[in-house]
């Protein structure tokens, strides 16, 4: 298992697009992708489960994978959100 | 007439088409073949996939990108894992289909609608949607089809969802009314981007309208008119055609530079109310922001917001805007703004009474804890601090000591902040005019207040209507003092802007290029058309008008002369 803690930095944090573009990149891997927020734990290749999470700018998410390819996973995923996710 | 919410401008005129959802009532089963169930859903999720992804192409060429993403979305959505396992689990209970599809929408739909975030909220009408779009292929129940409207249809409907948008060809659907929606919603922005003018939150629409009948959709004030009469149909016929002319030729002014006929370059930033408003200046193509109030903070509720509230609202307008310019007001209540929970005295004169800069000089507590808000999110982008009612130097004089106070406070906590955030004041009262040459030596900038500073000038209460007449930035009293402000500031070298209504009048833009303003600030609306109008005037062409216009007498010669240029 690995694990990294990021901060979201795009102004409206995880809103539909950023959401929808981040999990659908993380479905890609085969590994176990889970990010952490305020002690409660969302399944990143999930969508719905990033919205109702409601994750706004200037939090602090730890991003923990677990399995097949899960350096490269975690590479992509702290990449994405340190970047703005695109935004 | 019917009023609504004006969420995309210009007018519709055209019949009204009726949109009602399809009836997808069914009766819930158990002890159902899983197998059966599962082929089923995943003949239903095959075709919406197909249809939605043709939907989206279409949605690309016709509204852009970011609208096609928001198909994209609803792709997802369904294939959501998480979402995906919830239905077969219930699906391998032995309940069909359709209920296992319903029920776990709406324990979305629940999730998102109870979340104190506008955004999130949004999300419920997505899956709501892809709800209905679901049980509708499940049942087998065919929708009215949007995609073959007839031309000049108004199209008046319970919801726009984005999926009904997205069918719909705006070669044919001349305006949208609904029932619910807001300015915000997923449906507005689409309708902004295909530039439909749409009116929405109109109560009972489905019932008022009926299909067939015509209708104004008046998108800029948020009006309806049903069954007009001839002349009404004309007169919105012409505002059609003025409104459309205008908006080619705005359309030609994106993306910009704002400039003077002779190459002088000005800036030209918007006025927000809300940190979300800051979104509208970026689409709208606004430079930055020329005044941000900060009474929406203070407003419509029971108690102070705190330092880090006030904070995170600063923040999150200074992160939108990346970098452009934010200048921020602070609070500006009294007058006519009132705020119950600071029990503030009725007062005989309010205008020239306990408001504004005053008012918070006299609270000290609250006036530190929005600096210092201000201050720390200063260090998220190029944030200037703007104080309104100033009189003379020792308010100014005031604050900078307050300013200094907290930056060293802030250095021994080691939090950051814009060392050297400007601060500017708002010349908003005949005395700041008269003190213009002191404040200028120690104020970073200057903003013109037009709207109170006629008011005070004119010594003329607005809302009057017997000496309402008085009120007119174009009074010569008033332009004199715009113009030696704008003047002074130039001769003491720093840049003055203009924040009020009158920033943005076409016949007030020459006088206001030839006295030399620097920064011009209004809605975030009408920034492409006051972009087109400073473009029309070079120097020596406004200098000539400014030097008839100064030389008359009467308020009334002014409107006249400035006229003949509009």
């Amino acid at each position: 298992m690995v694990s990294k803690k990021v901060t979201v930095v795009n102004a409206m944090g995880f809103h539909m697009r950023p959401a929808t573009s981040f999990a659908g990149a993380m479905g890609k891997y085969p590994c176990d992708i889970k990010l952490r927020v305020g002690g409660k734990d969302v399944n990143a290749k999930s969508l719905m489960n990033i919205i109702a999470a409601c994750i706004k700018c200037g939090t602090e998410v730890e991003v923990i994978c677990d399995g097949e390819r899960e350096t490269e996973a975690l590479a992509e995923a702290t990449g994405m959100i340190e970047s703005g996710l695109g935004e | 007439m019917e009023k609504g919410i004006g969420a995309s401008k210009g007018y519709g005129i055209g019949k009204v088409v009726v949109y009602r959802p399809a009836d997808l009532h069914y009766t819930p089963k158990t002890g159902c073949d899983p197998e059966t169930e599962k082929k089923r859903l995943a003949d239903a999720l095959g075709r919406f996939l197909e249809r939605n992804e043709r939907l989206r192409e279409r949605v690309r060429e016709t509204a852009g990108d970011a609208a096609a993403e928001i198909i994209t979305g609803h792709i997802m959505m369904l294939q959501d894992p998480y979402m995906s396992s919830e239905i077969e689990k219930q699906i391998d209970e032995g309940v069909c289909a359709e209920s296992a599809v319903e029920s776990v929408c709406d324990l979305f739909i629940g999730m998102f609608s109870s979340v104190d975030d506008e955004m999130t909220r949004q999300r419920a009408t997505d899956v709501s949607d892809i709800k209905q779009e679901m049980l509708g292929l499940l049942l087998g129940v065919r929708t009215v089809d949007l995609t073959d409207l007839p031309k000049d249809t108004v199209l008046v409907a319970r919801e726009l969802t984005p999926s009904m948008t997205a069918c719909i060809d705006r070669e044919c659907v001349v305006g949208f009314v609904t029932e619910l929606g807001s300015k915000t919603s997923h449906a507005a922005i689409l309708a902004r981007a295909m530039e439909i003018p749409a009116v929405l939150s109109v109560e009972n629409a489905l019932e008022k309208y009926a299909d067939g009948q015509l209708v104004v959709v008046d998108g800029v004030r948020g009006e309806v008119v049903a069954s007009p009469e001839e002349d009404t149909v004309a007169r919105y016929m012409q505002l059609r055609l003025d409104f459309n002319a205008a908006r080619a030729e705005n359309a030609k002014f994106v993306g910009k530079e704002t400039r003077t006929a002779d190459g002088r370059r000005v800036e030209l930033f918007a006025n927000i109310g809300t940190p979300e408003d800051a979104e509208n200046v970026l689409s709208n193509d606004g430079e930055g922001v020329g005044l941000f109030r900060t009474e929406f903070l203070f407003m419509d509720r029971s108690a102070m917001p705190s330092e880090n509230e006030q904070f995170e609202a600063y923040k999150k307008a200074l992160l939108i805007l990346k970098g452009k310019p934010v200048i921020i007001r602070t609070l500006d209540i009294g007058g006519d703004k009132e705020i119950p929970y600071l029990g503030m005295e009725k007062e005989q004169n309010p205008f020239l009474g306990f408001r504004a800069i005053r008012y918070c000089l006299h609270n000290p507590e609250m006036y530190r804890a929005q600096l210092r808000a201000l201050l720390r999110a200063s260090a998220y982008g190029d944030l200037r601090i703007m104080i309104p009612l100033v009189t003379g130097v020792d308010e100014l004089r005031q604050v900078r000591a307050m300013v200094a106070e907290l930056m060293t406070e802030l250095d021994e906590r080691a939090i950051p902040y814009r060392k050297d955030i400007p601060i500017g004041v708002m010349i908003e009262t005949p005395a700041a005019v008269l003190v213009a040459d002191r404040l200028a030596k120690e104020a970073d900038f200057f903003s013109i207040g037009t709207n109170d500073l006629t008011g005070y000038t004119m010594a003329v209460d607005r809302g009057n209507a017997k000496v309402a007449y008085l009120y007119s930035a174009f009074s010569p009293a008033v332009l004199r003092s715009i113009r030696h402000v704008i003047e002074t500031a130039r001769a003491a070298g720093i840049p003055v802007g203009m924040c009020g209504e009158a920033a943005a009048d076409p016949a007030l833009i020459p006088l206001l290029v030839a006295f030399g303003l620097d920064e011009f600030s209004v809605t975030p609306t009408s920034v492409l058309a006051t972009r087109k109008e400073i473009s029309r005037w070079s120097k020596a062409e406004a200098d000539r008008i400014a030097e008839t216009v100064l030389s008359l007498d009467t308020e009334k010669q002014v409107v006249a002369e400035l006229g003949k240029y509009i």
